[in-house]
């Protein structure tokens, strides 16, 4: 298990490493010179003072010597300047990524487990109500825009039924109240954004645990547990999940990369101050060091999901211990 | 009184061609301790016959249409979910085919036998895996302390079938049902297990129903034998005079595949298949493939006559097949 982890750490970091490089040469790509964005784009800037900023920014150099100098910032936990704020790429991503995990793990954990609780319900009785409502649930949820559900979301609870924050991350008027106050706070603000990051998600894993479940429940060892006369839900939960889950947890490893991309378009609708949010503004007001920032910060957090999914993935099948 | 009564057993299943019989009137008794065979090619109902006592049939489609099914007077049929759940692993146990996917993969095989265990019993969880253990080692699973923590893909398929047999009979169950254990195993590996039933059988006390198409097994086990064919028990009788006498056509047939070693030339075999159930009509099923069907046998149902040894044969019972 030891060496599988460090293996596995070893190839993410090789993967970060071709990211970094990636995202490098991809800005170089981008149309527009750098220096002319940082000096303002109303062109009033001379020549003199262009130069001033390719030197000042190392842009002078030959584009490997950059590329090299850019490595040894990364490595050393320097991802730059943002042009707009003036302030390290680093600090601005370090204030906004915990609010982006919150959101995005609490999504994740959302529609997995009410994902699959859907879809084991709907896999007892193939043919029953709640079969059919999970298949036209999930049909739904797929096909819906994120931004939409966001929206309706919104318009619902801001007017209708105000029982659900619409907007921000916390409440102004909480800012002298207790910790646990100011969590329970947050989770509440929590409650719009996630679920609407989740339907889509939570659609999928409700139609994938059904197809797996039945698949499963047609198992000889399930017939197994019920001839020692085990309860229907120990059958269900407890023999048949746990075999289920192997390619439910293979699309939700997979599904992680576009949960956070999910994340960027919900957090620009209810205005939740990740990362996120951060990029969406990023791109708008070409700040190129800290778009590197928040691409370099999203490919890591995909990278651990992956890593963690692989392992996840050896504690539910014993098939795969022992094996590279 | 006999601790296990099939009486009459319909089981009806729903298909594309409407509902078919699956098993129409089957009646087996099976003694305390001892070892009742059941045999018959595919399809003949046997497994339906099993699945059924065990209360293990899906329903739908499947559904118990007439007769009765009895431990200790006690009619299955009748018993709710809650009370089968009781009884299965405890009273009735049940061995599969198929020891390669009959185990739970994710699971280590000393937790699935000690959750048998303590579904039935009020045991701690160190007690249920120390009997467990204990049961490998009956089995006769080597150094069976530390194979309790195996997953079933690191053992073979006849130690996987040690380890049903060790969880079938956790419970000292009084009723053992074996289907076709042996039949995914090899030659060699099928001697042991059928001795190692024997073993248990007696250690234990359960009562064996064992069904087979294998009648190499039936004389390794059997006190008795009921022959079924198309949903029907046509021969039954004690496992000696049904194997030295036998008296239904298609019993010989059976008997007439076993390859021997002093008998040279090509086998014998039965021709044709097992009609589809849908497809049976008023008379004898075994008409169609039988070489001494006459017009009755195509025109009514011969029932099971005789008095320890019952044929359910026209010809059988007037003398002239």
């Amino acid at each position: 298990m030891g060496s599988f982890l460090a293996r596995r750490i070893f190839y993410g970091a090789l993967l970060m490493l071709g990211v970094v490089v990636l995202n490098f040469f991809l800005i170089r790509l981008a149309p527009g010179d750098p220096a002319v964005v940082i000096a303002g784009e109303m062109g009033g800037a001379t020549e003199e003072v262009l130069e001033a900023i390719r030197i000042d920014y190392g842009l002078d150099k030959p584009l490997p010597v950059q590329l090299g100098i850019y490595l040894g910032n990364v490595l050393r936990g320097d991802l730059g300047e943002s042009f707009f704020f003036n302030q390290p790429v680093v600090d601005l991503i370090g204030q906004r990524i915990g609010p982006t995990i919150l959101l995005v793990v609490a999504a994740q954990v959302l529609s997995i487990v009410v994902g699959i609780f859907l879809g084991v319900l709907a896999a007892r009785k193939p043919n029953g109500a709640m079969s059919a409502f999970v298949s036209v649930f999930a049909t739904i949820g797929y096909a819906v825009p994120v931004f939409w559900t966001g929206i309706m979301l919104i318009i619902l609870f801001a007017s209708v039924l105000p029982v659900f924050p619409v907007e921000g991350m916390s409440s102004v008027k909480l800012r002298e109240a207790a910790w646990y106050i100011k969590v329970l706070d947050v989770l509440h603000h929590l409650v719009l954004p996630a679920v609407t990051l989740a339907v889509i998600y939570l659609a999928q894993y409700a139609r994938l645990s059904r197809a797996s479940m039945l698949e499963v429940l047609g198992a000889d060892y399930i017939r197994t547990a019920r001839a020692k006369g085990a309860k229907e839900r120990t059958v269900l939960f407890r023999h048949a999940l746990r075999n289920a889950a192997l390619p439910i947890l293979t699309v939700a490893g997979l599904q992680f990369g576009n949960l956070i991309s999910g994340a960027l378009l919900v957090e620009t609708v209810f205005n939740w101050p990740g990362m996120g949010r951060l990029a969406f503004d990023s791109i708008l007001r070409r700040d190129y060091p800290t778009i590197m920032g928040v691409l370099f910060f999203a490919s890591a957090m995909v990278v651990v999901a992956n890593i963690l999914t692989d392992l996840s993935y050896r504690l539910a099948d014993p098939r795969l211990r022992g094996r590279a | 009184m006999s601790l296990l009564e099939i009486d009459a057993l319909k089981v009806t299943f729903q298909t594309r061609h409407g509902a078919v019989t699956a098993l129409d009137g089957v009646s087996l008794t099976l003694n305390a301790q001892e070892t009742l065979c059941v045999v018959g090619e595919s399809g003949c109902g046997k497994s339906i016959t099993a699945l059924s006592t065990m209360g293990l049939i899906p329903m739908p489609p499947g559904r118990i249409v007439g007769g009765a099914i009895r431990l200790n007077s006690e009619d299955l049929t009748k018993a709710s979910e809650a009370r089968m759940r009781a009884l299965r692993g405890a009273e009735i146990a049940m061995i599969f085919q198929e020891p390669m996917t009959s185990l739970n993969p994710v699971f280590t095989v000393g937790d699935q036998i000690a959750e048998a265990i303590l579904l039935h019993q009020d045991v701690t969880r160190d007690a249920a895996w120390n009997a467990a253990v204990a049961l490998l080692d009956r089995v006769g699973i080597p150094s069976a302390a530390e194979r309790a923590k195996a997953y079933p893909h690191e053992l073979s398929g006849g130690m996987r079938q040690r380890v049903m047999i060790a969880m079938a009979v956790s419970c000292r169950p009084k009723v053992l049902i074996a289907d076709e254990p042996t039949t995914a195993l090899d030659v060699t590996v099928q001697a042991q297990i059928f001795d190692l039933l024997n073993e248990i059988q007696r250690d234990f006390g359960a009562a064996i129903l064992m069904i087979t198409h294998d009648m190499g097994a039936v004389s390794e086990m059997a006190d008795r034998v009921a022959v079924m064919y198309a949903g029907r028990v046509i021969e039954e009788g004690l496992a000696d005079d049904v194997l030295d006498h036998p008296r239904h056509p298609y019993t010989r047939g059976l008997i007439g595949c076993i390859p021997s070693l002093d008998h040279a030339g090509a086998l014998k075999e039965i021709p044709g298949v097992v009609p589809p159930l849908h497809l049976l009509g008023e008379g004898c099923s075994f008409a169609e493939r039988c070489d001494f069907a006459r017009q009755t046998c195509r025109a009514r149902q011969p029932v099971l006559r005789g008095a320890a040894h019952r044929v359910a044969c026209f010809g059988a019972q007037e003398g002239w097949a």
